[in-house]
């Protein structure tokens, strides 16, 4: 369904010094900085996968996604979507995909919701019969019956989010782009957008390619992960291999209630590792290694912490692994 | 055809039903458009009260140039006014990103975006205008008149829109070319006067630069003087515009694909 060959987008950004005078002289010298956002990638997707696209803020998601969708033209590289390069025949790979960037709305802000599907139904050119099925369906599964009539900017952020994906689906895209479609969103409302998300992809076959940080959202929805980071694809694969390769990562969180020092600690032969985070201490350790029993009598005994949290392993942790791993070698 | 036809509709149904939303935000600004246009009239009216006449030009005559400078400016406003925002702040800010994603032309989105109510008012100042000042100079409206009158309307706003396209676009390499804008766009605002007022070279600049002279200040002077023969100006008027706007497209179409968007 899409095919990513060697693709590589720069970004030519000119080398500014501080300062009023400083932004002065790089009007007259116009020396470049080429910031490699993504940098000869190759990636294959198949039809009616949910991958997942991962990787921290600035690592090249967006600028992949942008590219696929034919937002931006790649410098080197090329994108098949569906056969065709986007940003060739924009139009042409346009009517295949639908778009949800989390951080912008793609609805118009001043207008009733169901104005704004009245234009998608007649750019897109629905017909009647299928803007009726889709839109039961619609309502069904992300539930926005009940506010179609309400103005885009008066929704709550989970209500615009529910219509947004709607929006993009409507005109039952072979391929679904989802620009952290879950950030900053309440548990009930990530849960009903995963599952309408899963039904889309079991009814109509729909591929989806997902950004975000939240493990969850992976965990329910992704049978296949690709992590980028610093534009380059560092991992590729089924999210089980790699959450088992680095073993039953936990963290757990307290406040030391005792003056301690990091280097102090016990470390238990190195199985636990310490971080410092404001006034809590973060506690790592690989549940395989060691019972989890012992760390948490630790934490209570030792250092007198009066709570505790235990956490499992973040995307941040797994890119933080890899990265570790591949430093070593 | 038909279906982008249909889709402007859809579009410009969306644009005024968005206006409607803010009804005395409308209304307030349709005003405003009026006052402007009120404001200018006086003071055209205040230096014709102080002086006998502008280079043989009587206040009437001066009146019937404004009204007719109206139209095209008018016709324009109306249906490209997001052109604006495209060149202040919408590739800025990445908001082209919604239309990139959609299967329809670009500038298409673009010019579908508003329907602009006020632009009907200055529709209305051009027209009463027009009547008024042509009925105390005693107007012939003969077929050729009317002719050019309606060539200059609706081609001269072609020219002014092609001019918008171009400058806008450049926003797509500058980030914001706004300001740009503004400069090409304050050059119609020197044909509200007769043009033999000004120095050769502006003369120059306003027939073969930026060509606003050809679309309103010769068709006047067909009206007042009978100096030109209107079947040329008109043949003239639509070459122009029709080469400006091809010129325009061109230029749009090289510039879109540098599009950066934002990060996010």
């Amino acid at each position: 369904m899409i095919k990513i060959e060697n693709l590589t987008k720069v970004f030519k950004k000119p080398i500014r010094q501080e300062g009023v005078l400083g932004m002065l002289k790089t009007l007259f010298s116009a020396k470049y900085e080429e910031i490699f956002a993504v940098n000869h990638i190759n990636v294959d997707i198949a039809d009616g996968e949910i991958v997942g696209y991962i990787g921290s803020n600035g690592a090249g998601k967006s600028t992949t996604i942008k590219m696929m969708c034919g937002i931006l033209t790649p410098t080197e590289g090329k994108v098949l979507v569906d056969g065709v390069e986007p940003y060739k025949n924009r139009r042409k790979v346009a009517s295949n995909i639908g778009v949800v960037f989390g951080q912008k709305t793609q609805l118009w802000w001043d207008i009733p919701l169901i104005e704004s599907f009245k234009v998608l139904k007649e750019i897109y050119q629905i017909s009647d019969a299928d803007y009726k099925e889709r839109m039961d369906f619609l309502c069904d599964t992300l539930g926005i019956r009940d506010f179609l009539s309400q103005a885009v900017r008066t929704l709550s952020l989970g209500q615009r989010m529910r219509a947004d994906l709607a929006a993009a689906w409507l005109h039952n895209p072979k391929i679904l782009f989802l620009d952290e479609p879950t950030i900053g969103l309440d548990v009930l409302v990530k849960e009903r957008i995963r599952q309408a998300i899963k039904a889309m992809n079991a009814k109509y076959h729909t591929t989806v390619i997902l950004t975000t940080h939240d493990m969850q959202d992976i965990e329910d929805l992704c049978s296949r992960i690709v992590i980028i980071e610093n534009g380059g694809i560092i991992y590729d694969g089924a999210l089980s291999t790699i959450k088992h390769r680095f073993g039953d990562l936990r963290t757990v969180t307290v406040s030391p209630k005792v003056d301690y020092t990091v280097d102090g600690l016990d470390t238990f032969d190195g199985k636990v590792s310490y971080e410092v985070q404001e006034s809590n201490l973060l506690i790592k350790f690989n549940a395989d290694d060691i019972a989890m029993e012992q760390v948490v009598d630790y934490a209570f005994h030792t250092l007198k912490s009066a709570d505790l949290k235990v956490s499992e392993i973040t995307i941040e942790d797994v890119v933080r692994s890899i990265l570790q791993e591949q430093e070593t070698k | 055809m038909i279906r982008y036809a249909k889709l402007y509709f859809t579009c410009i149904k969306r644009s005024i039903i968005t206006r409607l939303e803010y009804k005395r935000d409308t209304f307030i600004s349709i005003f405003n458009f009026f006052l402007t246009n009120v404001a200018s009239i006086l003071s055209i009216w205040m230096i014709m009260e102080s002086i006998p006449s502008l280079n043989g030009w009587t206040m009437a005559e001066m009146g019937f140039l404004y009204g007719f400078s109206m139209m095209p400016v008018a016709l324009d406003h109306i249906f490209t006014d997001d052109l604006w925002n495209v060149a202040y702040w919408k590739v800025r800010n990445g908001e082209m990103d919604r239309m990139f994603t959609k299967p329809v032309p670009v500038l298409f989105q673009v010019i579908a975006e508003t329907f602009q109510l006020e632009g009907l008012g200055e529709l209305i100042v051009g027209v009463v205008m027009l009547s008024v000042c042509g009925s105390m100079l005693n107007i012939v409206w003969s077929f050729g008149a009317v002719f050019v009158l309606i060539v200059a309307t609706v081609f001269g706003a072609v020219v002014i829109t092609s001019f918008k396209i171009i400058f806008a676009s450049l926003a797509f390499k500058f980030k914001r070319s706004g300001q740009l804008l503004q400069v090409a766009y304050n050059f119609i605002g020197y044909t509200r006067y007769p043009i033999n007022i000004y120095p050769k070279l502006i003369r120059g600049l306003l027939t073969f630069v930026f060509p606003f002279a050809l679309i309103i200040s010769y068709p006047v002077e067909i009206f007042l003087f009978q100096t030109y023969s209107p079947y040329l100006i008109a043949g003239v008027i639509v070459a122009a515009s029709c080469a400006l706007f091809a010129i325009s497209l061109l230029i749009w179409r090289a510039l879109e694909r540098r599009y950066e968007s934002t990060g996010s």
